[in-house]
């Protein structure tokens, strides 16, 4: 399964690179606003020309990419979390039927999203795009929309929700299919705590009574 | 009617242990195909255009820069500059943990946080100094919960978001509650250690508190830059998260070298990881709080409500028992952003402010982060402790009683919170 080992660590860089750029450009942005208007001779007349006003839309396009995907990654690490307390107390095979649902439902909802995303995205000008980019007779449809600062179509921004849905929607059938052969799940322990041998413990000075 | 089927539906599928994204999500398809006349296409649109909200933004930031502060070197100084403050008195390292603990907090925008950050070196330091692992699990358990009341906070955010009250405000509101929680934590910590006895520390000298607190100086300067940037309108509170995401990177890996570059794509990665999960949640929650105004449900319980003639005092009791009853089975993040759309315009309605409803909110989040079956704050202090849920349990009551007592402080006394938000408009 070389493919999806593939698949998988391309979706980890993704989601980290995404996160890590937006926050490059997020603080890229401030201080270009702050240094800009410093009276620097020769720096701020440069620093005025630049156009950064694009960079508040570009974070919320990266960190809706990056919420996507991640969430797709999330299914993976068993992150997202439900109300298992009452689940937990049933017996072992009540409650690897209802976990197998639970999985299924997630099965089923991305399924759909990604479904009713696609064609969403066909609609607002994926369709015209394509066709034009091909050639073909593109009488009659619509261009769609673009983003009001960058000016990009919205349907290639928006690719992100039937993308990430099908990803997510693999990926809860993966997880099902696994848990279904061995009964087991990738649990999140979000009581985990990284660095903790690591830790050196605080040097206090010897307690009096 | 509907509204029944709505939340009917949805406790059915949570239930079923479902995660609570999906349960949303499916509640509302199944509602928009079976019950009503919502055009599908609006729906769609919604979920493109739900996360499209710079403030959602801050969410990432803060979480990144929470991962990048846990990893020891910020923490081990404020402890350190906490402790030659107040390490003399009586509980001399039980105070200074909910000091350290408050200090942290405002650093730092999530409980479990906190507590990691805090608890992993002070909890060996108070057993090696003589103190019985109970008391020092319990007063990390409950100061750490400090980090969502004191801002930044990511539950204010998420509140702030599905209720359209300004991030700005409820940072500023969350101040004085947050010292004034601390205070309290702080006094059954010196009461119970008097009574039992506990050991002190040796007093430092004021030239010992001048060195902690110039090593500590660099994390302290980040309150200065995140509050102080928000406050004084430099920053929008996402660009003050952005900053201290950057900044807290800088200081990790250059200034105290707890991490070396090769760490920081994992730390990228794991805070992407816990920010979809957060986001995916909001998506979804704002497609159900969408669906819930388009059937008027909200303003439906606002009017039964007043018929029932329940006034603010009544209503705010209510809120105070659901929200603690949710607090058994959910998850902050998720409790908020399902309660907030149906109770926010109720309490409006009644005349409750907008910020101090949300700063009631946040501290019934604190609780149910304290106590099992969910409390997170618990999990993580037994991982950190190694000590059985049940154990801790018993050893964060008297600090839980004094959340409860404070809890009813906030809920009937609004100026606590809205004493500070109202001095700096002026």
């Amino acid at each position: 399964m070389r493919a999806l080992r593939v698949l998988d660590h391309l979706e980890e860089w993704f989601i980290a690179a995404l996160m890590g750029v937006a926050t490059v450009i997020v603080f890229v942005a401030v201080v270009h606003r702050y240094l800009s208007g410093m009276a620097i001779p020769g720096l701020q007349d440069w620093l005025l020309s630049l156009n950064v006003s694009w960079a508040q839309e570009a974070t919320i396009y990266l960190f809706v990419w990056m919420a996507k995907f991640g969430a797709a990654y999330g299914v993976r690490t068993g992150i997202h979390v439900g109300v298992d307390v009452f689940i937990n107390r049933m017996q072992s095979r009540t409650r690897a039927r209802f976990v197998l649902f639970g999985l299924l439902a997630g099965v089923v909802f991305t399924g759909t999203i990604a479904a009713l995303g696609a064609r969403f995205v066909w609609d607002n000008g994926a369709h015209y795009a394509i066709f034009h980019a091909v050639g073909l007779d593109v009488e009659g449809l619509s261009t769609g929309p673009t983003t009001p600062d960058l000016e990009w179509p919205t349907w290639v921004i928006y690719l992100a929700i039937p993308l990430g849905s099908a990803l997510m929607c693999f990926r809860f059938l993966q997880v099902a299919w696994s848990f279904s052969r061995t009964g087991e799940l990738p649990k999140h322990d979000h009581a985990f705590v990284e660095g903790l041998d690591e830790v050196t413990p605080l040097d206090t000075a010897p307690a009096k009574p | 009617m509907n509204g029944i089927i709505l939340f009917g539906l949805l406790v059915a599928l949570m239930l079923t242990g479902m995660p609570v994204s999906i349960a949303l999500g499916l509640t509302v398809l199944t509602f928009i195909f079976g019950f009503t006349e919502v055009p599908a296409q609006s729906v769609a649109l919604k979920l493109f255009t739900g996360l499209e909200n710079f403030e959602i933004m801050a969410i990432p930031f803060f979480i990144l820069a929470g991962n990048f502060l846990t990893h020891g070197g910020v923490a081990r100084r404020m402890i350190a500059f906490a402790t030659s403050l107040v390490g003399h008195w009586n509980g001399g390292l039980g105070l200074a943990a909910v000091l350290a603990c408050a200090l942290f907090a405002a650093l730092s925008g999530s409980s479990p946080a906190c507590v990691i950050a805090i608890g992993s070196i002070l909890m060996p330091a108070m057993v090696k100094a003589g103190f019985p692992p109970r008391f020092g699990a319990g007063v990390i358990t409950t100061s750490g919960a400090l980090g969502i009341l004191i801002p930044p906070s990511i539950v204010m955010v998420m509140y702030s978001v599905s209720t359209n009250t300004s991030v700005g405000q409820l940072f500023i509101a969350g101040v004085v509650p947050g010292i004034l929680l601390a205070t309290m934590l702080g006094l059954t910590t010196w009461y119970r250690a008097r009574k039992n006895n506990y050991p002190r520390q040796p007093r430092a000298s004021w030239a010992e508190r001048f060195t902690a607190f110039r090593k500590s100086v660099w994390g302290l300067l980040l309150i200065v830059v995140v509050m102080g940037g928000i406050y004084t309108g430099l920053f929008t509170p996402t660009e003050a998260a952005a900053m201290a995401a950057v900044y807290s990177f800088f200081i990790a890996v250059f200034v105290y070298r707890d991490l070396t570059i090769k760490d920081v794509p994992r730390v990228l990665l794991a805070s992407a990881n816990m920010s979809a999960m957060l986001l995916y949640i909001i998506t979804n929650a704002v497609l159900f709080s969408f669906v819930l105004s388009n059937e008027r449900i909200p303003q439906q319980l606002a009017d039964w409500l007043i018929t029932m003639g329940l006034g603010p005092v009544g209503f705010l009791l209510v809120v105070n028992l659901l929200l603690l009853i949710a607090g058994n089975v959910m998850e902050p993040s998720s409790i908020v952003l399902i309660m907030a759309p149906i109770l926010f315009p109720v309490a409006v309605k009644l005349g409750v402010d907008p910020v101090h409803f949300g700063i009631l909110i946040v501290v019934n989040m604190e609780v149910g982060m304290c106590h099992p079956p969910v409390g997170l704050n618990l999990y993580v202090a037994s991982g950190i402790t190694k000590m059985g849920i049940t154990e801790l349990t018993v050893a964060v009551w008297p600090w839980l009683l004094t959340m409860l007592v404070f809890l009813g402080l906030v809920t009937y006394w609004p100026t606590m919170s809205l004493w500070l938000p109202r001095l700096m408009a002026h």
